[in-house]
């Protein structure tokens, strides 16, 4: 009896196990399918932007259909060409006049630029608002938070006014000038400063340290997740900026590089490797720094989502 | 001697005075330069266009003379006002609520403990860091009618070939898919960062008291979130009211104004027509607009708790 007993519970517990394992691996199937959409949805035109930049115009028609992994993939005559092109090396480049070299570095000097003021302004003024005492302090953070309600897109043309008022227009700082503070960083580093017990404040001032002692002694030490996030941000922002650069700049020469191969794309149409390789030139830069640093990026995302 | 006493006593609280006075001139000096920069730049050009909107401006003459609400009545009888409002309406029922669950679902997918997922979130947020203007142009090669990679593949699979930013019923839903992907890794990432969290006990706790998946997903997962969904919300309703990349580099408004959204008609307007203080009286009622619908939808989650 007991050994009947035991034998059916055990092919019940097969059974219940074996359900286990149809489950599961129905379950795994699933996640690889949807594993295979996400990847050929969001991977797939990086791979074929990537991979045609390196092949000339011809080879990318002529594999374009039909459509297989040598759409992709530059399986012969893979060159450089396009990349050279677009930077302006050599004398053929020069003649065509899609250099976008210039736009690279105007760019690159503009986002730098944005991301020292930045530091500088905002983490004083997030240090004013976490760690000083001053009446009246929350109304003037309000005042800040506020203009973060504001659409940038809205009052562009205003701002085109401001800037002109300004004799900012078409100069390298109409890039930079607007945007040396900025109140979302402003209100993450405070965030970030906050959250520092203040019994550190209170030990270095018994060493007899005052305000700036602090800020570089104690505060700005603990905050350097924080000035990373921040700085990823404004360097992400200002490198992809758009309308802004679009309206604000009018001289090719002082165009940042979206600018410029938006005004490339529309120019020179049909030489498809030339665009690939500008875009894989105008974007690389962000997505490298993402790929190293990613919890960085996601940092500054999750914050804006819980506090916003 | 008391009288002494008294005095330096007297200067002592002079002295405090002044030192906590120049405490807090050196606290001030520490934020004016980020609040010059938000008077500047953030708050004066909106009080600008508010006072332009009732004046007729142009880039070369300045302020031409007071005319009233002469822009706004303009503005109300101009019909192409109506239509790029209404593209502007029907961008954002298309793109909100597309954005907001394709956001949720993603996040509770990619919320699992499974290998390789990191590199599927980190995958799915690549377009955010990619400029919108380097996305508009790749999707506008990938479908090119006659040589993009998508009507590639639907040939290959039997499909005939779709016009996709030429067509007029086609262009409009085309910017938001663009607009979708480029934008849905960053929800994602917020409603992750949400998920995470949600207490495991409250999961255990609704599992021993019976509750199935849809129930704990319902009852748990969604209040739990509701600041996160109330945030990407928000954010995509901006989003969709402030459309303008994709359409200044693909589709300039066109085919047959089917895509001339209201950031895109205010740039005609004020850089290609001149006409600023009519721009300006359009942005303030966009402002306006934007204003009291995020203040709604902030309202309506707000009940959630």
């Amino acid at each position: 009896m007991s050994t009947h007993k035991n034998t059916h519970t055990k092919s019940l517990e097969r059974k219940l196990h074996r359900k286990v394992i149809a489950k599961n691996s129905l379950n795994m199937f699933f996640t690889i399918i949807i594993y295979l959409v996400i990847i050929i949805v969001f991977a797939s035109p990086m791979f074929y932007v990537i991979g045609n930049s390196m092949r000339n115009s011809q080879a990318i028609w002529s594999n374009a259909f039909p459509v297989s992994w040598k759409t992709f993939i530059p399986y012969e005559g893979i060159s450089l060409a396009n990349f050279k092109q677009t930077l302006g090396i050599g004398d053929v480049a020069k003649g065509l006049g899609m250099d976008i070299s210039q736009n690279l570095l105007i760019s690159l000097a503009s986002a730098i630029a944005v991301v020292t003021s930045s530091l500088i302004f905002n983490t004083s003024a997030a240090y004013f608002f976490g760690r000083l005492k001053f009446p009246g302090k929350k109304f003037l953070l309000i005042f800040v938070v506020a203009t973060m309600m504001i659409p940038q897109q809205v009052v562009i043309v205003p701002l085109y006014i401001v800037a002109n008022k300004l004799h900012l227009i078409n100069t390298f700082w109409a890039l930079v000038v607007p945007w040396y503070s900025s109140p979302f960083v402003v209100f993450l580093l405070t965030q970030f400063m906050s959250d520092l017990p203040y019994e550190y404040d209170e030990a270095a001032l018994i060493d007899g340290a005052n305000q700036w002692d602090i800020l570089w002694k104690v505060v700005l030490p603990n905050i350097i997740p924080g000035l990373i996030t921040v700085s990823l941000l404004e360097f992400q922002f200002i490198w992809n900026e758009f309308y802004w650069p679009l309206i604000a700049v009018s001289r090719t020469k002082l165009y940042p590089v979206q600018v410029a191969v938006a005004s490339q794309f529309t120019e020179s149409g049909p030489n498809w490797g030339v665009v690939f390789a500008a875009m894989t030139l105008a974007s690389l830069p962000v997505i490298i720094l993402f790929l190293f640093l990613q919890r960085y990026f996601y940092e500054s995302a999750a914050m804006s989502g819980i506090k916003g | 001697m008391a009288i002494l006493e008294n005095t330096s006593k007297q200067k002592k609280m002079v002295h405090w005075h002044k030192r906590r006075f120049f405490q807090r001139l050196i606290s001030l000096l520490f934020v004016l330069p980020a609040l010059i920069n938000f008077l500047i730049f953030r708050y004066y050009p909106i009080i600008w266009s508010a006072r332009a909107s009732f004046w007729k401006y142009s880039l070369m003459g300045g302020f031409q003379g007071y005319v009233g609400w002469d822009n706004f009545i303009k503005l109300f009888h101009d019909k192409y006002f109506w239509q790029s409002m209404g593209v502007t309406t029907k961008f954002f029922v298309m793109y909100v609520p597309s954005v907001v669950l394709l956001a949720l679902a993603l996040a509770v997918f990619s919320n699992q403990k499974k290998p390789g997922m990191e590199a599927i979130r980190a995958l799915i947020f690549i377009p955010v860091v990619t400029s919108f203007v380097v996305v508009s142009i790749i999707w506008g090669m990938l479908l090119n009618k006659d040589v993009g990679l998508v009507n590639g593949i639907l040939q290959t699979i039997g499909v005939p070939r779709i016009s996709f930013l030429m067509n007029k019923k086609n262009a409009l839903p085309t910017i938001v898919m663009i607009s979708i992907w480029k934008n849905v890794g960053y929800s994602v990432i917020i409603l992750v960062a949400g998920l995470k969290g949600v207490p495991k006990e409250f999961y255990e706790a609704s599992i021993v008291d019976g509750a199935n998946g849809w129930q704990r997903f319902w009852n748990i997962t969604i209040p739990m979130i509701s600041r996160q969904l109330m945030f990407i919300t928000v954010w995509a309703t901006l989003g969709a009211f402030q459309v303008f990349i994709p359409i200044y580099s693909l589709t300039n408004g066109g085919p047959s104004r089917a895509t001339n959204v209201i950031v895109y008609y205010i740039y005609t307007k004020a850089f290609k027509f001149g006409e600023m203080g009519y721009a300006s009286a359009i942005s303030m009622v966009l402002l306006l607009l934007i204003l009291l619908v995020s203040v709604f939808q902030m309202r309506l989650f707000r009940r959630d708790y």
